[in-house]
Protein backbone atom coordinates (compact mmCIF):
# COMPACT_ATOMS: atom_id res chain seq x y z
CA UNK A 1 0.00 0.00 0.00
CA UNK A 2 2.72 2.46 1.23
CA UNK A 3 4.86 0.86 -1.40
CA UNK A 4 2.01 1.38 -3.70
CA UNK A 5 1.58 5.30 -2.98
CA UNK A 6 5.69 5.66 -3.14
CA UNK A 7 5.86 4.48 -6.67
CA UNK A 8 2.46 6.56 -8.14
CA UNK A 9 3.80 9.71 -6.47
CA UNK A 10 7.34 9.32 -7.76
CA UNK A 11 6.38 8.05 -11.22
CA UNK A 12 4.15 11.35 -11.58
CA UNK A 13 6.66 13.93 -10.69
CA UNK A 14 9.28 12.33 -12.71
CA UNK A 15 6.53 12.15 -15.94
CA UNK A 16 5.97 15.93 -14.85
CA UNK A 17 9.27 16.94 -15.46
CA UNK A 18 10.47 14.67 -18.30
CA UNK A 19 7.56 15.42 -20.41
CA UNK A 20 8.02 19.14 -21.07
CA UNK A 21 11.70 17.88 -21.50
CA UNK A 22 10.89 15.65 -24.16
CA UNK A 23 8.08 17.62 -25.83
CA UNK A 24 11.17 20.43 -26.16
CA UNK A 25 13.66 17.90 -27.85
CA UNK A 26 10.66 16.28 -30.20
CA UNK A 27 9.80 19.79 -31.33
CA UNK A 28 13.26 19.74 -33.02
CA UNK A 29 14.09 19.13 -36.59
CA UNK A 30 17.86 17.93 -37.16
CA UNK A 31 18.11 20.06 -39.79
CA UNK A 32 16.68 23.13 -38.84
CA UNK A 33 18.45 22.49 -35.45
CA UNK A 34 21.91 22.19 -37.10
CA UNK A 35 20.65 25.80 -38.82
CA UNK A 36 19.60 27.13 -35.78
CA UNK A 37 23.08 26.54 -33.89
CA UNK A 38 25.63 28.19 -36.59
CA UNK A 39 24.25 31.44 -36.40
CA UNK A 40 26.86 33.55 -34.87
CA UNK A 41 24.26 34.66 -31.99
CA UNK A 42 24.23 31.41 -31.13
CA UNK A 43 27.90 30.34 -31.05
CA UNK A 44 28.36 33.45 -29.15
CA UNK A 45 25.29 32.33 -26.92
CA UNK A 46 26.99 29.26 -26.04
CA UNK A 47 30.92 30.11 -25.55
CA UNK A 48 29.46 32.79 -24.07
CA UNK A 49 27.27 30.46 -21.33
CA UNK A 50 30.34 28.19 -21.01
CA UNK A 51 33.24 30.57 -20.32
CA UNK A 52 31.43 32.36 -17.67
CA UNK A 53 29.77 29.24 -15.62
CA UNK A 54 33.34 28.38 -15.68
CA UNK A 55 34.69 31.50 -13.71
CA UNK A 56 31.85 31.77 -11.46
CA UNK A 57 32.40 28.17 -10.85
CA UNK A 58 36.25 28.43 -10.09
CA UNK A 59 35.19 31.66 -8.08
CA UNK A 60 32.75 29.94 -6.21
CA UNK A 61 34.97 27.29 -4.96
CA UNK A 62 38.14 29.85 -3.99
CA UNK A 63 35.94 31.97 -1.99
CA UNK A 64 32.66 29.29 -1.00
CA UNK A 65 35.65 26.56 -0.05
CA UNK A 66 36.79 28.47 3.01
CA UNK A 67 33.13 30.06 3.67
CA UNK A 68 31.85 26.84 3.77
CA UNK A 69 34.31 25.46 6.32
CA UNK A 70 34.36 28.34 8.24
CA UNK A 71 30.45 27.87 8.65
CA UNK A 72 30.65 24.10 9.66
CA UNK A 73 33.55 24.65 12.34
CA UNK A 74 34.49 27.65 12.74
CA UNK A 75 32.32 29.31 16.66
CA UNK A 76 32.93 33.02 15.70
CA UNK A 77 30.19 35.48 17.08
CA UNK A 78 27.45 35.80 14.15
CA UNK A 79 27.80 32.49 12.79
CA UNK A 80 24.07 31.79 12.00
CA UNK A 81 23.74 35.42 10.83
CA UNK A 82 26.24 34.92 8.24
CA UNK A 83 24.49 30.95 8.27
CA UNK A 84 21.54 32.67 7.12
CA UNK A 85 22.64 35.35 5.38
CA UNK A 86 24.26 33.34 2.90
CA UNK A 87 21.22 31.56 1.84
CA UNK A 88 19.57 34.38 1.23
CA UNK A 89 20.33 34.94 -2.50
CA UNK A 90 18.50 31.72 -3.05
CA UNK A 91 15.28 32.96 -1.97
CA UNK A 92 15.86 36.73 -3.65
CA UNK A 93 13.82 36.88 -7.03
CA UNK A 94 16.74 37.08 -9.48
CA UNK A 95 15.46 40.55 -11.02
CA UNK A 96 15.57 41.74 -7.40
CA UNK A 97 19.37 40.03 -7.77
CA UNK A 98 20.40 42.15 -10.44
CA UNK A 99 19.03 45.55 -9.36
CA UNK A 100 20.82 45.23 -5.73
CA UNK A 101 23.96 44.52 -7.78
CA UNK A 102 23.40 47.59 -10.34
CA UNK A 103 22.41 49.44 -7.00
CA UNK A 104 26.01 48.93 -5.59
CA UNK A 105 28.18 48.04 -8.41
CA UNK A 106 26.48 50.15 -11.24
CA UNK A 107 28.18 53.45 -13.10
CA UNK A 108 25.97 55.19 -10.12
CA UNK A 109 26.05 53.01 -7.37
CA UNK A 110 27.13 52.82 -3.89
CA UNK A 111 30.42 51.84 -4.49
CA UNK A 112 30.97 54.02 -8.21
CA UNK A 113 33.36 56.49 -6.64
CA UNK A 114 35.88 53.38 -5.66
CA UNK A 115 35.37 51.45 -9.33
CA UNK A 116 35.33 54.88 -11.28
CA UNK A 117 38.68 55.87 -9.55
CA UNK A 118 39.80 52.30 -10.87
CA UNK A 119 38.75 53.26 -14.03
CA UNK A 120 36.50 49.75 -14.25
CA UNK A 121 32.58 49.51 -15.68
CA UNK A 122 31.13 46.56 -14.82
CA UNK A 123 27.49 47.01 -16.11
CA UNK A 124 26.73 45.59 -19.35
CA UNK A 125 30.05 43.69 -19.53
CA UNK A 126 30.91 39.84 -19.15
CA UNK A 127 32.09 40.35 -15.84
CA UNK A 128 29.24 41.34 -15.00
CA UNK A 129 27.31 38.20 -15.89
CA UNK A 130 29.91 36.41 -14.10
CA UNK A 131 29.32 38.22 -10.72
CA UNK A 132 25.53 37.96 -10.94
CA UNK A 133 25.90 34.09 -11.59
CA UNK A 134 28.49 33.85 -8.57
CA UNK A 135 25.68 35.79 -6.70
CA UNK A 136 22.58 33.59 -7.03
CA UNK A 137 24.49 30.30 -8.00
CA UNK A 138 27.32 30.48 -5.11
CA UNK A 139 24.94 29.70 -1.78
CA UNK A 140 24.37 26.31 -3.57
CA UNK A 141 27.52 25.35 -3.20
CA UNK A 142 28.23 26.61 0.11
CA UNK A 143 24.77 24.88 1.70
CA UNK A 144 26.43 21.74 0.19
CA UNK A 145 30.00 22.22 1.58
CA UNK A 146 28.81 23.33 4.67
CA UNK A 147 27.16 20.29 5.34
CA UNK A 148 29.53 17.47 3.83
CA UNK A 149 32.23 19.72 6.28
CA UNK A 150 29.79 18.91 9.43
CA UNK A 151 29.27 15.45 8.66
CA UNK A 152 32.47 13.96 7.50
CA UNK A 153 34.69 12.23 10.28
CA UNK A 154 37.07 14.49 12.79
CA UNK A 155 38.97 11.40 13.77
CA UNK A 156 40.81 10.76 10.45
CA UNK A 157 41.43 14.84 10.84
CA UNK A 158 43.29 14.46 14.23
CA UNK A 159 44.62 10.99 13.08
CA UNK A 160 46.03 13.13 10.50
CA UNK A 161 47.33 15.90 12.95
CA UNK A 162 48.88 13.59 15.24
CA UNK A 163 50.92 11.74 12.59
CA UNK A 164 52.18 15.39 11.42
CA UNK A 165 50.51 16.66 9.36
CA UNK A 166 49.99 20.23 8.47
CA UNK A 167 46.32 21.83 8.67
CA UNK A 168 46.76 22.32 5.01
CA UNK A 169 47.75 19.08 4.02
CA UNK A 170 45.09 17.94 6.54
CA UNK A 171 42.63 19.58 4.99
CA UNK A 172 43.55 19.10 1.34
CA UNK A 173 44.47 15.38 1.50
CA UNK A 174 41.24 14.48 4.30
CA UNK A 175 38.91 16.89 5.08
CA UNK A 176 38.35 17.56 1.56
CA UNK A 177 38.09 13.97 0.10
CA UNK A 178 35.68 13.23 3.09
CA UNK A 179 33.50 15.50 2.08
CA UNK A 180 33.70 15.36 -1.61
CA UNK A 181 30.24 13.65 -2.55
CA UNK A 182 28.48 16.62 -0.91
CA UNK A 183 31.40 19.26 -1.94
CA UNK A 184 30.89 17.64 -5.88
CA UNK A 185 26.38 18.02 -5.49
CA UNK A 186 27.29 21.24 -4.32
CA UNK A 187 29.17 22.06 -7.70
CA UNK A 188 26.95 19.92 -9.71
CA UNK A 189 23.92 22.49 -8.43
CA UNK A 190 25.70 25.83 -8.43
CA UNK A 191 26.92 25.58 -12.19
CA UNK A 192 23.70 24.52 -12.98
CA UNK A 193 22.04 27.61 -11.58
CA UNK A 194 24.35 29.59 -13.35
CA UNK A 195 23.67 28.03 -16.47
CA UNK A 196 19.83 28.84 -16.34
CA UNK A 197 20.52 32.38 -14.94
CA UNK A 198 18.70 34.52 -16.64
CA UNK A 199 16.90 37.47 -14.29
CA UNK A 200 19.71 38.83 -12.51
CA UNK A 201 22.21 38.94 -15.52
CA UNK A 202 19.09 40.75 -18.22
CA UNK A 203 18.85 43.25 -15.13
CA UNK A 204 22.92 43.91 -14.56
CA UNK A 205 24.64 43.29 -17.59
CA UNK A 206 22.02 43.19 -20.12
CA UNK A 207 21.84 41.73 -23.61
CA UNK A 208 24.43 42.04 -25.77
CA UNK A 209 25.61 39.10 -28.57
CA UNK A 210 29.12 38.14 -27.44
CA UNK A 211 29.39 40.22 -24.58
CA UNK A 212 26.10 39.78 -22.25
CA UNK A 213 23.51 37.41 -24.08
CA UNK A 214 23.98 34.13 -22.26
CA UNK A 215 22.44 30.99 -23.66
CA UNK A 216 18.78 31.33 -21.23
CA UNK A 217 18.97 35.02 -22.85
CA UNK A 218 19.65 34.15 -26.50
CA UNK A 219 16.63 31.47 -25.99
CA UNK A 220 14.11 34.63 -24.51
CA UNK A 221 15.30 36.64 -27.32
CA UNK A 222 14.90 34.16 -29.92
CA UNK A 223 11.21 33.50 -28.90
CA UNK A 224 10.26 37.15 -28.44
CA UNK A 225 11.38 36.92 -32.06
CA UNK A 226 9.28 34.23 -33.03
CA UNK A 227 12.16 32.18 -33.74
CA UNK A 228 10.68 29.65 -32.06
CA UNK A 229 12.97 26.97 -34.11
CA UNK A 230 16.47 29.10 -33.10
CA UNK A 231 14.83 29.03 -29.40
CA UNK A 232 14.12 25.99 -29.16
CA UNK A 233 17.69 24.60 -30.65
CA UNK A 234 19.41 26.71 -28.34
CA UNK A 235 17.06 25.27 -25.14
CA UNK A 236 17.57 21.58 -26.55
CA UNK A 237 21.34 21.98 -26.53
CA UNK A 238 21.36 23.68 -23.11
CA UNK A 239 19.30 21.14 -21.54
CA UNK A 240 21.89 18.47 -23.01
CA UNK A 241 24.73 20.42 -21.70
CA UNK A 242 23.37 20.39 -18.12
CA UNK A 243 22.14 16.58 -18.21
CA UNK A 244 25.68 15.34 -19.77
CA UNK A 245 27.84 17.55 -16.91
CA UNK A 246 25.18 16.37 -14.12
CA UNK A 247 25.64 12.81 -15.14
CA UNK A 248 29.39 12.56 -15.53
CA UNK A 249 30.30 14.38 -12.61
CA UNK A 250 28.08 12.42 -10.60
CA UNK A 251 28.77 9.14 -12.15
CA UNK A 252 31.82 8.32 -10.36
CA UNK A 253 30.29 9.33 -6.83
CA UNK A 254 27.46 7.28 -7.01
CA UNK A 255 26.60 3.69 -6.08
CA UNK B 1 -7.64 13.78 10.12
CA UNK B 2 -4.55 16.11 9.56
CA UNK B 3 -3.45 14.17 6.71
CA UNK B 4 -6.68 14.70 5.10
CA UNK B 5 -6.90 18.14 5.66
CA UNK B 6 -3.54 18.75 4.29
CA UNK B 7 -5.04 16.85 1.07
CA UNK B 8 -7.65 18.56 1.15
CA UNK B 9 -5.39 21.84 1.50
CA UNK B 10 -3.49 20.88 -1.62
CA UNK B 11 -6.76 19.80 -4.14
CA UNK B 12 -8.14 22.89 -3.16
CA UNK B 13 -5.02 25.24 -3.68
CA UNK B 14 -4.33 23.06 -6.80
CA UNK B 15 -8.16 23.68 -8.43
CA UNK B 16 -7.67 27.36 -7.69
CA UNK B 17 -4.23 27.55 -8.83
CA UNK B 18 -5.61 26.44 -12.35
CA UNK B 19 -8.22 28.79 -12.41
CA UNK B 20 -7.96 31.33 -15.13
CA UNK B 21 -6.81 35.08 -13.02
CA UNK B 22 -10.91 36.95 -13.14
CA UNK B 23 -12.64 34.09 -14.39
CA UNK B 24 -16.17 35.73 -13.47
CA UNK B 25 -18.11 37.16 -16.02
CA UNK B 26 -17.91 40.83 -15.08
CA UNK B 27 -14.03 41.00 -15.75
CA UNK B 28 -11.59 40.95 -18.36
CA UNK B 29 -8.24 40.98 -18.84
CA UNK B 30 -6.17 43.37 -21.43
CA UNK B 31 -2.73 42.65 -22.59
CA UNK B 32 -0.91 46.11 -23.10
CA UNK B 33 2.27 47.00 -24.88
CA UNK B 34 4.85 48.34 -22.06
CA UNK B 35 4.80 51.78 -22.69
CA UNK B 36 0.94 52.17 -22.23
CA UNK B 37 1.04 51.22 -18.83
CA UNK B 38 0.79 54.91 -16.88
CA UNK B 39 -2.43 55.58 -19.40
CA UNK B 40 -4.23 52.04 -19.17
CA UNK B 41 -3.69 51.84 -15.80
CA UNK B 42 -5.37 55.12 -15.12
CA UNK B 43 -8.01 54.90 -17.25
CA UNK B 44 -8.86 51.04 -15.60
CA UNK B 45 -10.84 52.32 -13.26
CA UNK B 46 -13.13 54.96 -15.06
CA UNK B 47 -14.05 51.85 -17.65
CA UNK B 48 -15.00 49.89 -14.66
CA UNK B 49 -16.85 52.93 -13.18
CA UNK B 50 -18.55 53.53 -16.86
CA UNK B 51 -19.30 49.68 -17.87
CA UNK B 52 -19.32 47.70 -14.39
CA UNK B 53 -16.47 45.51 -15.93
CA UNK B 54 -13.57 44.73 -13.83
CA UNK B 55 -10.36 45.27 -15.86
CA UNK B 56 -6.73 43.61 -15.30
CA UNK B 57 -3.72 44.22 -17.56
CA UNK B 58 -0.85 42.74 -18.33
CA UNK B 59 1.83 44.70 -19.61
CA UNK B 60 5.01 43.44 -21.61
CA UNK B 61 7.10 43.66 -24.63
CA UNK B 62 3.97 43.88 -27.81
CA UNK B 63 5.98 41.02 -29.34
CA UNK B 64 5.86 38.60 -26.27
CA UNK B 65 2.42 39.51 -25.69
CA UNK B 66 1.61 38.62 -29.37
CA UNK B 67 3.29 35.09 -28.46
CA UNK B 68 1.58 34.48 -25.41
CA UNK B 69 -1.85 35.20 -27.31
CA UNK B 70 -0.60 32.70 -29.84
CA UNK B 71 0.08 30.27 -26.79
CA UNK B 72 -3.55 30.69 -25.84
CA UNK B 73 -3.01 33.16 -23.06
CA UNK B 74 -7.04 33.90 -21.91
CA UNK B 75 -6.10 37.36 -22.86
CA UNK B 76 -9.36 39.43 -23.65
CA UNK B 77 -8.02 42.88 -25.36
CA UNK B 78 -4.84 42.93 -27.35
CA UNK B 79 -3.22 46.49 -27.75
CA UNK B 80 -0.05 46.43 -29.33
CA UNK B 81 2.75 49.29 -29.70
CA UNK B 82 2.84 48.70 -33.16
CA UNK B 83 1.13 47.33 -36.46
CA UNK B 84 3.66 44.57 -37.41
CA UNK B 85 2.91 42.76 -34.22
CA UNK B 86 -0.93 43.25 -34.49
CA UNK B 87 -0.34 42.31 -38.46
CA UNK B 88 1.25 38.91 -37.16
CA UNK B 89 -2.03 38.27 -35.17
CA UNK B 90 -4.20 38.77 -37.48
CA UNK B 91 -2.58 36.26 -39.49
CA UNK B 92 -2.64 33.75 -37.31
CA UNK B 93 -5.98 33.85 -37.03
CA UNK B 94 -6.10 35.15 -32.91
CA UNK B 95 -8.20 38.68 -33.83
CA UNK B 96 -11.75 38.70 -32.99
CA UNK B 97 -12.01 42.39 -34.51
CA UNK B 98 -10.85 44.63 -36.80
CA UNK B 99 -7.80 46.29 -35.56
CA UNK B 100 -8.28 50.19 -34.90
CA UNK B 101 -5.68 52.36 -34.17
CA UNK B 102 -6.39 54.32 -30.74
CA UNK B 103 -2.93 56.54 -30.50
CA UNK B 104 0.22 57.65 -31.70
CA UNK B 105 3.74 57.48 -29.98
CA UNK B 106 7.05 59.63 -30.63
CA UNK B 107 10.40 58.38 -30.32
CA UNK B 108 12.76 60.70 -28.26
CA UNK B 109 16.25 59.90 -26.96
CA UNK B 110 16.73 60.04 -23.13
CA UNK B 111 20.23 60.69 -21.14
CA UNK B 112 20.75 60.68 -17.77
CA UNK B 113 20.56 63.67 -15.76
CA UNK B 114 23.89 65.66 -15.90
CA UNK B 115 24.06 63.89 -19.73
CA UNK B 116 27.74 62.71 -19.19
CA UNK B 117 28.39 61.48 -22.53
CA UNK B 118 27.44 65.26 -23.81
CA UNK B 119 24.84 63.93 -26.10
CA UNK B 120 23.43 66.99 -28.19
CA UNK B 121 22.04 65.84 -30.92
CA UNK B 122 20.90 61.78 -32.84
CA UNK B 123 24.12 62.63 -34.32
CA UNK B 124 26.06 62.41 -31.01
CA UNK B 125 24.64 59.14 -30.81
CA UNK B 126 27.39 57.58 -32.97
CA UNK B 127 30.11 59.52 -30.89
CA UNK B 128 33.26 56.39 -30.07
CA UNK B 129 32.59 55.58 -26.20
CA UNK B 130 29.04 57.00 -26.17
CA UNK B 131 27.34 53.56 -24.35
CA UNK B 132 23.94 53.36 -25.93
CA UNK B 133 20.61 51.27 -24.60
CA UNK B 134 18.25 50.37 -27.05
CA UNK B 135 14.99 48.02 -27.15
CA UNK B 136 16.01 44.75 -28.57
CA UNK B 137 15.19 45.30 -32.63
CA UNK B 138 12.41 42.18 -31.99
CA UNK B 139 10.75 45.15 -29.95
CA UNK B 140 8.82 47.74 -31.61
CA UNK B 141 9.87 50.68 -30.53
CA UNK B 142 13.64 48.76 -30.97
CA UNK B 143 12.92 48.52 -34.58
CA UNK B 144 11.25 51.99 -34.74
CA UNK B 145 14.60 53.47 -33.49
CA UNK B 146 16.59 51.10 -36.01
CA UNK B 147 14.69 52.27 -38.86
CA UNK B 148 14.82 55.81 -37.39
CA UNK B 149 18.83 55.87 -37.40
CA UNK B 150 18.93 54.18 -41.27
CA UNK B 151 17.05 57.29 -42.90
CA UNK B 152 19.78 59.76 -41.00
CA UNK B 153 22.27 57.86 -43.12
CA UNK B 154 23.95 60.35 -45.29
CA UNK B 155 21.89 63.25 -44.20
CA UNK B 156 24.19 66.68 -43.55
CA UNK B 157 25.79 65.98 -40.35
CA UNK B 158 25.63 62.21 -40.42
CA UNK B 159 27.82 59.68 -41.96
CA UNK B 160 26.97 56.90 -44.62
CA UNK B 161 26.87 54.47 -42.17
CA UNK B 162 25.78 56.65 -38.91
CA UNK B 163 22.79 53.61 -38.37
CA UNK B 164 26.02 50.91 -38.19
CA UNK B 165 28.24 53.13 -36.43
CA UNK B 166 25.55 53.98 -33.66
CA UNK B 167 25.19 49.78 -33.44
CA UNK B 168 28.38 49.45 -32.43
CA UNK B 169 27.93 51.84 -29.29
CA UNK B 170 25.23 49.65 -28.12
CA UNK B 171 26.20 48.17 -25.10
CA UNK B 172 22.69 46.04 -24.09
CA UNK B 173 19.73 44.95 -26.42
CA UNK B 174 16.53 45.39 -23.28
CA UNK B 175 13.52 43.07 -23.65
CA UNK B 176 10.75 45.75 -23.34
CA UNK B 177 11.05 49.94 -23.47
CA UNK B 178 10.72 50.00 -19.89
CA UNK B 179 13.54 47.85 -19.24
CA UNK B 180 15.81 50.99 -21.98
CA UNK B 181 14.30 53.66 -19.38
CA UNK B 182 15.14 52.20 -16.10
CA UNK B 183 18.87 51.62 -17.46
CA UNK B 184 19.07 55.05 -18.57
CA UNK B 185 17.74 56.48 -15.34
CA UNK B 186 19.89 55.09 -13.20
CA UNK B 187 22.69 56.09 -15.13
CA UNK B 188 23.99 53.30 -15.94
CA UNK B 189 23.66 53.69 -20.13
CA UNK B 190 24.79 57.33 -21.96
CA UNK B 191 21.62 57.28 -24.14
CA UNK B 192 18.41 55.02 -24.99
CA UNK B 193 15.57 55.94 -27.27
CA UNK B 194 12.09 55.11 -25.37
CA UNK B 195 8.72 57.23 -26.42
CA UNK B 196 8.03 60.31 -25.33
CA UNK B 197 5.50 58.93 -22.72
CA UNK B 198 7.91 56.96 -21.33
CA UNK B 199 9.55 60.03 -19.98
CA UNK B 200 7.02 61.64 -17.50
CA UNK B 201 7.21 59.08 -15.14
CA UNK B 202 11.13 58.83 -14.75
CA UNK B 203 10.99 62.78 -13.55
CA UNK B 204 14.21 64.61 -13.28
CA UNK B 205 16.34 61.33 -13.45
CA UNK B 206 16.76 61.69 -17.38
CA UNK B 207 17.18 64.81 -20.10
CA UNK B 208 15.49 64.12 -23.48
CA UNK B 209 16.70 65.12 -26.87
CA UNK B 210 14.85 64.82 -30.01
CA UNK B 211 15.20 63.03 -33.25
CA UNK B 212 15.53 65.14 -36.55
CA UNK B 213 12.53 66.24 -38.22
CA UNK B 214 11.21 63.20 -40.41
CA UNK B 215 13.75 60.73 -39.17
CA UNK B 216 12.31 58.44 -36.40
CA UNK B 217 8.55 57.21 -37.28
CA UNK B 218 5.91 57.58 -35.34
CA UNK B 219 4.55 54.92 -33.65
CA UNK B 220 1.14 53.61 -34.11
CA UNK B 221 -1.01 51.74 -31.58
CA UNK B 222 -3.52 49.21 -32.76
CA UNK B 223 -5.96 47.88 -30.50
CA UNK B 224 -8.54 44.77 -30.95
CA UNK B 225 -10.37 41.91 -29.35
CA UNK B 226 -8.68 38.44 -29.30
CA UNK B 227 -10.57 36.17 -30.95
CA UNK B 228 -10.49 33.41 -27.98
CA UNK B 229 -11.58 36.48 -25.32
CA UNK B 230 -13.31 34.41 -22.29
CA UNK B 231 -15.49 37.44 -22.28
CA UNK B 232 -16.15 39.46 -26.07
CA UNK B 233 -18.79 41.51 -25.03
CA UNK B 234 -16.58 43.10 -22.35
CA UNK B 235 -13.46 43.15 -24.05
CA UNK B 236 -15.52 45.23 -27.14
CA UNK B 237 -16.76 47.50 -24.86
CA UNK B 238 -13.09 48.18 -23.51
CA UNK B 239 -12.20 48.49 -26.85
CA UNK B 240 -14.91 51.65 -27.75
CA UNK B 241 -14.18 52.68 -24.38
CA UNK B 242 -10.08 53.73 -25.18
CA UNK B 243 -11.67 54.79 -28.98
CA UNK B 244 -14.00 57.08 -27.24
CA UNK B 245 -13.48 60.61 -26.20
CA UNK B 246 -13.55 59.50 -21.98
CA UNK B 247 -10.82 56.69 -23.05
CA UNK B 248 -8.52 59.32 -25.45
CA UNK B 249 -8.61 61.69 -22.57
CA UNK B 250 -6.70 59.13 -20.40
CA UNK B 251 -3.94 59.04 -23.53
CA UNK B 252 -3.34 62.67 -23.88
CA UNK B 253 -2.77 62.99 -20.47
CA UNK B 254 0.18 60.41 -20.58
CA UNK B 255 1.67 62.63 -23.59
CA UNK B 256 0.16 59.97 -26.47
CA UNK B 257 -0.99 61.92 -29.96
CA UNK B 258 -4.74 60.88 -31.18
CA UNK B 259 -4.69 58.56 -33.89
Amino acid sequence: MIRGAIAVASALLVAFIVLPLAGLVLHVEPRAYLAALSTVSARNALRLSLLTTTLALGLTIAFGTPLAYALARGRFPGRRVVDAIVDLPIVVPPAVAGLALLLVFGRNGTLAPVLRALGIQLSFTTAAVVMAQVFVASPFYVRAARGGFTTSDRTLEDASATLGMGPLRTFALVTVPLAAPALVGGIVLSWARALGEFGATIMFAGNLSGVSQTMPLAVYLDLEGGDVAGATALAVTLVAISLAVVIAVRAPARD
Amino acid sequence: MKRSAFACALGASLVLAALPAGADSDSITVFAAASLKEAFSAAGPAFTKATGTAVTFSFAGSDSLEQQIAQGAPADVFASANETQMRKAASAGLLGSEPKTFARNRLVIVVPKGNPAKIASAADLAKSGVKVVFAAATVPVGAYTRAGLKKLDGRPGYAADFDAAVEKNVVSNELDVKAVATKISLGEGDAGVVYQTDVAPLGASVETIAFPPDSVAEATYPIAVVKTAPDAKGAQAFVDFVLSPAGQAFLKARGFLSP
